[in-house]
């Protein structure tokens, strides 16, 4: 950990001063290396559950793992030149496709090596997964945790059906002043305040379009008893009862609170939306191969690795979120999975929600919106 | 041979210094380099536009930035009135209990600020330790006291204590009790003993302990987060924003360029105004 | 003197958990004169005086000014006022600023104010210039004056000195002793003065006190002290002094160790049948009465030692002698440079002194 503090802090000068062109050439002519692997993740592939097993299969390797707080943040140490540093990077799906092969921070898998693990995906990703591509056709990166992510309320509070029913209009009420919260995660909160609005975020946006987003944003915000971002103090809060639901959320944040049994906290997907009729969103990870100047062997295998039955059960079952993944559709997978675990994930409905939910994207207007976004937050 | 010690002990000092130089001014430099860049580049390879610091005021990050420095002043003002007598006690009363005290308070540093600040969390919380309790002991709840600006300003306090706590005991320890007393003796008042005599000489860490924790306040972000619920956006949070989901690296540094520019004249007018030297009566 | 009394003590103790620092004082400090209370470190003198000026309470025991009792009154709200032995003055204020503090605080306007601390600058030798000086930018012995013209703008009703010369070198301490003492009289306060240096008492005092372990030993004019000591405590401790046992058989006759007496002596010092004393005589009071030239007019001796010289020193102004009694003890005789005793050490000699110049102190 160290190292990469010490890094971080020259990283940023020398990325600036030096440039980036000046590293690359020196570093690309060495071999690939088979003794080093450093993994930039969400948490769950940093746990030993999935360390463990890999190290005692590559004894000689140095293996690190580190998880970071938000995906732009993990995205952001990329373009601070950590190239240098990363094998491997683990972010939501349309940061891939829209910034990272673009700009050159990751590179494409190898087809022949990892198109056969979609066939024994979710009936979802079988096609194969589209967002795993880039438009140059291109493998860019192996999806695996995903879930349905719009928000989340207390069940004894609102009915399942009411929530579904009346969809993001929920947080427009005025009865609903001051009895849900904001998770901020604001690139979610961008995508979720268009679906509000009756907009399509990943559309560009029109005039009109960001009047009613404003609004829409302004409103939200108004009747917001608390924001935070993070998802253990929003369930505490929806627990003890000072709020009913909170703005963004989903298996991924309401899974801790279900596997304690606390089953009345429910993601929400709703029933319908602007997107073809549909309103609520998914969040698919996609890992993918860190355009490393001094390239790991191990990589790649790491990324094969993680597809074993067990292996892929440890990554959706780590400490702190539960989530499904797509190997479930594999039997040897999903059979890891006992009848709570499943209940954590909300199982029961999730092909069903996933039916209802469009894919998270790059949003269009995602500038324009955001300034309006954190203009509304500042009050 | 004085000249060549002198050179000597430049040349010895000169790695050192360089080093300083890197580490502290080099990401400085950087930042600087950034907030004048057009609007979402990755790079400083671009002409210079300073389209951030429009963009900075065009945007109210005008309000971020008051609140933010009107909660570190409310959170400094308190904290000096609460660590004067605590720390009047650390430095002239408690003798061996100053200790006991002194590792107590550096003990709770070693906890991570989150950490503390969530045991507030599930303390002033609906259902939590105060409102549990009181509901069942009297069948009558109410709502957390949680979420707004009061309770962020205690956070600060909460969190910052330490850094005023220090200075201050330091401050007073430095004035003699023979000022004290003579100024009793010739007919001053506890009030005017405080204000004529004690201020005055403890004014070096008066000024250092209210800097320390106006600066730290005014960075602060966990306690609007986490206590506050974001009530107010705090201007650090404004930063990390930019820096994040903004994805804009320009507007993020102009944003902390403007906030070091702030607390630095600050700071630079505080340590000015009290003339060190003069109190410790070293000029001559 | 008008012996009129302005501070008056009675039965004052002052106990720190088992240690009792003042065994019931009692004292009567007289209007407009300066009183010197001098002992050794620990004998209760910087005790006594922080109960004066109110900065510790006293255990028991009362204190009146001027018929008004003190003891319970808080030390801002007394009208006296200390000058301190570090001087404690106010080193982020300049001199002027520290003169005028008492006048500040008791809310005497500002122009008064400077006219005042102008004038104490006056009264205490010091320019004028002075008043917007800083306190570090003085040398010691304007500090001093600083300190003074505080504690006399404060107007007391007594002023109290706390040791405050002990830090200056002899030759400044010197000439602000008679400064001192020119500024007593000057002003016509109170002062009340504590030392553990003999020397400053005896230049200064009208009176002195000498205390020992938390009583006083000995009140009197200095001269009193000096010549007719109380105890031996006293008379040791206000400097060189030879000592010699003496008793009184029951039957009268006085037996006095190695000492020579004169008929009819022995019957004129007073000493009782069966009691016992020391009989004390000062060094300049002893004459060498074989001495080669030093034929120093005057009476005869009355009282005769025999013993060795062993050595010589040089005073400056005066001859002091080293020499071994008959059993073996040290006394010291003291002559002024033109009464020098030309032998050399080794030689008998004989000493001597009149009954009037030597002080019976009765006890052990």
């Amino acid at each position: 950990m160290t190292l990469t503090l010490t890094r971080r802090s020259f990283t940023l000068g020398s990325a600036a001063v030096v440039g980036l062109a000046a590293t690359a050439p020196l570093s690309r002519a060495q071999a690939m290396r088979t003794d080093r692997l450093n993994i930039l993740c969400w948490e769950g592939y940093n746990t030993d559950d999935v360390l463990g097993p890999f190290r005692d299969r590559h004894p000689g390797a140095t293996l690190r793992a580190e998880s970071g707080t938000s995906d732009p943040d993990m995205i952001n140490k990329l373009r601070a030149g950590e190239v240098n540093v990363w094998d491997l990077i683990n972010v939501n799906q349309p940061w891939a496709r829209g910034q990272l092969y673009p700009e050159g921070l990751i590179k494409p898998l190898d087809q022949d090596r990892f198109l056969p693990y979609f066939e024994r995906m979710l009936p979802e990703f079988t096609a194969p997964y589209p967002l795993a591509f880039a438009d140059d056709g291109n493998l860019i990166g192996m999806p695996q945790r995903y879930g349905p992510f719009s928000f989340v309320v207390n069940t004894d509070k609102i009915s399942r059906a009411t929530a579904e029913e009346q969809g993001w209009k929920l947080f427009l009420d005025p009865a609903m002043t001051s009895r849900f919260g904001i998770l901020t995660y604001d690139n979610w909160n961008i995508i979720h305040m268009c679906l509000t609005g009756d907009l399509n975020p990943f559309k560009p946006i029109d005039e009109a379009g960001f009047e009613t987003f404003q609004k829409t944003a302004e409103t939200i915000f108004g009747g917001a008893k608390l924001r935070t971002d993070d998802l253990v103090a929003m369930n505490t809060a929806l627990i003890n009862g000072e709020i009913d639901a909170y703005f963004t959320g989903g298996t991924y944040t309401a899974s801790p609170a279900r596997l304690d049994g606390l089953t009345n906290i429910r993601g929400i997907t709703p029933s319908a939306g602007p997107i073809d009729g549909k309103g609520g969103v998914v969040w698919i990870e996609l890992t993918s191969l860190v355009n490393n100047p001094d390239p790991s062997s191990l990589a790649a295998d790491f990324l094969e690795f993680v597809q074993e039955p067990e292996i892929s059960k440890a990554v959706g079952f780590a400490e702190g979120t539960y989530n499904p993944v797509s190997q479930m559709g594999d039997p040897a997978v999903f059979d890891l999975w006992d009848a709570e675990e499943l209940d954590a994930i909300q199982w029961d409905t999730l092909a069903d929600e996933m039916s209802r939910s469009v894919e998270y994207d790059v949003v269009a207007s995602y500038d324009e919106l955001s300034k309006m976004y954190n203009a509304a937050k500042r009050g | 041979m004085e000249r060549l010690d002198r050179r000597l002990g430049a040349l010895t000092a000169t790695p050192m210094l360089v080093l300083l130089a890197v580490t502290f001014l080099a990401p400085l430099i950087v930042v600087a380099a950034f907030s004048v860049m057009p609007s979402k580049v990755f790079s400083l390879w671009h002409q210079p536009d300073f389209s951030a610091y429009a963009e900075l005021l065009r945007q109210g990050y005008w309000k971020s930035l008051a609140w933010s420095l009107g909660m570190a002043l409310a959170s400094t003002a308190i904290l000096l009135v609460l660590c004067w007598p605590l720390a009047f006690a650390m430095a002239k009363v408690y003798r061996r209990f100053t200790l006991i005290l002194t590792v107590g308070v550096v003990m709770s540093l070693f906890v991570s600020e989150n950490i503390r600040l969530f045991g507030w969390v599930l303390t002033l919380m609906k259902g939590g330790l105060i409102e549990g309790y009181v509901r069942h002991l009297t069948g009558v709840g109410f709502d957390s006291l949680l979420y707004n600006v009061p309770i962020i300003v205690f956070g600060l306090v909460y969190v910052y204590l330490p850094f005023m706590l220090f200075p201050l005991a330091q401050g007073i320890s430095m004035v003699p009790d023979d000022a004290r007393q003579a100024a009793a003796d010739l007919g001053a008042s506890r009030a005017r003993i405080l204000w004529e005599v004690e201020v005055p000489l403890a004014a070096p860490g008066i000024v250092v302990g209210c800097l320390l924790t106006f600066v730290l306040a005014t960075g602060a972000v966990a306690e609007s987060k986490l206590l506050g619920g974001q009530v107010v956006v705090v201007i650090a949070d404004e930063v990390e924003t930019a820096f994040t989901y903004g994805q804009d690296w320009p507007l993020g540094s102009a944003l902390a360029m403007v906030l070091i520019a702030i607390v630095g004249t600050i700071a630079v007018i505080g340590v000015n105004r009290v003339d060190l030297d003069a109190i410790m009566g070293r000029r001559r | 003197m008008t012996e009129k009394t302005i501070l008056e003590i009675a039965g004052l103790y002052k106990r720190f958990g088992a240690f009792t620092a003042l065994h019931s004082i009692d004292l009567e400090v007289y209007e407009g004169e300066f009183l010197t209370i001098v002992g050794p470190s620990g004998s209760g003198k910087t005790t006594l005086i922080r109960l004066f000026v109110g900065m510790d309470e006293p255990t028991d025991g009362t204190i009146w000014l001027r018929g008004r009792r003190i003891d319970t009154v808080p030390a801002n709200q007394r009208p006296t006022c200390m000058v301190f032995q570090s001087l404690a003055l106010f080193p982020h204020m300049t001199v002027g600023r520290n003169i005028e503090f008492p006048l500040k605080i008791s809310g005497v306007d500002a122009a008064t104010r400077r006219q005042r601390a102008l004038d104490l600058l006056d009264l205490l030798h010091l320019p004028r210039e002075y008043y917007d000086k800083r306190i570090h930018q003085c040398s010691g012995g304007e500090r001093q004056r600083v300190a003074l013209a505080r504690a006399l703008a404060f107007d007391p009703e007594i002023l109290f000195f706390d040791e405050p010369l002990s830090a200056l070198d002899y030759r400044l301490r010197k000439t602000l002793e008679k400064e001192l003492k020119d500024l007593h009289a000057r002003t016509g306060k109170t002062f009340v003065y504590i030392t553990h240096s003999l020397e400053e008492a005896m230049v200064m005092s009208d009176r002195i006190a000498i205390m020992r372990a938390g009583r006083f030993e000995q009140i009197g004019p200095a001269d009193e002290i000096y010549s007719r000591p109380a105890s031996r405590f006293v008379a040791e401790f206000m400097g060189e002094v030879n000592l010699f046992p003496v008793q009184a058989d029951d039957d009268g006759a006085v037996r006095a160790d190695g000492l020579a007496l004169d008929p009819g002596v022995a019957e004129r010092l007073g000493l009782k049948a069966g009691a016992a004393g020391m009989l004390m005589v000062r060094p300049e009071n002893v004459t060498m009465v074989n001495g080669s030239g030093a034929a120093e007019p005057g009476p005869a001796p009355e009282i005769t030692v025999g013993g060795h010289l062993r050595a010589e020193y040089n005073l400056g102004s005066r001859l002091q002698y080293e020499v071994e009694g008959p059993s073996g003890q040290r006394l010291t005789v003291e002559t002024l440079r033109e009464g020098r005793f030309g032998g050399s050490p080794g030689d008998a000699v004989t000493l001597g002194w009149t009954l009037d110049r030597c002080h019976l102190i009765h006890g052990e």
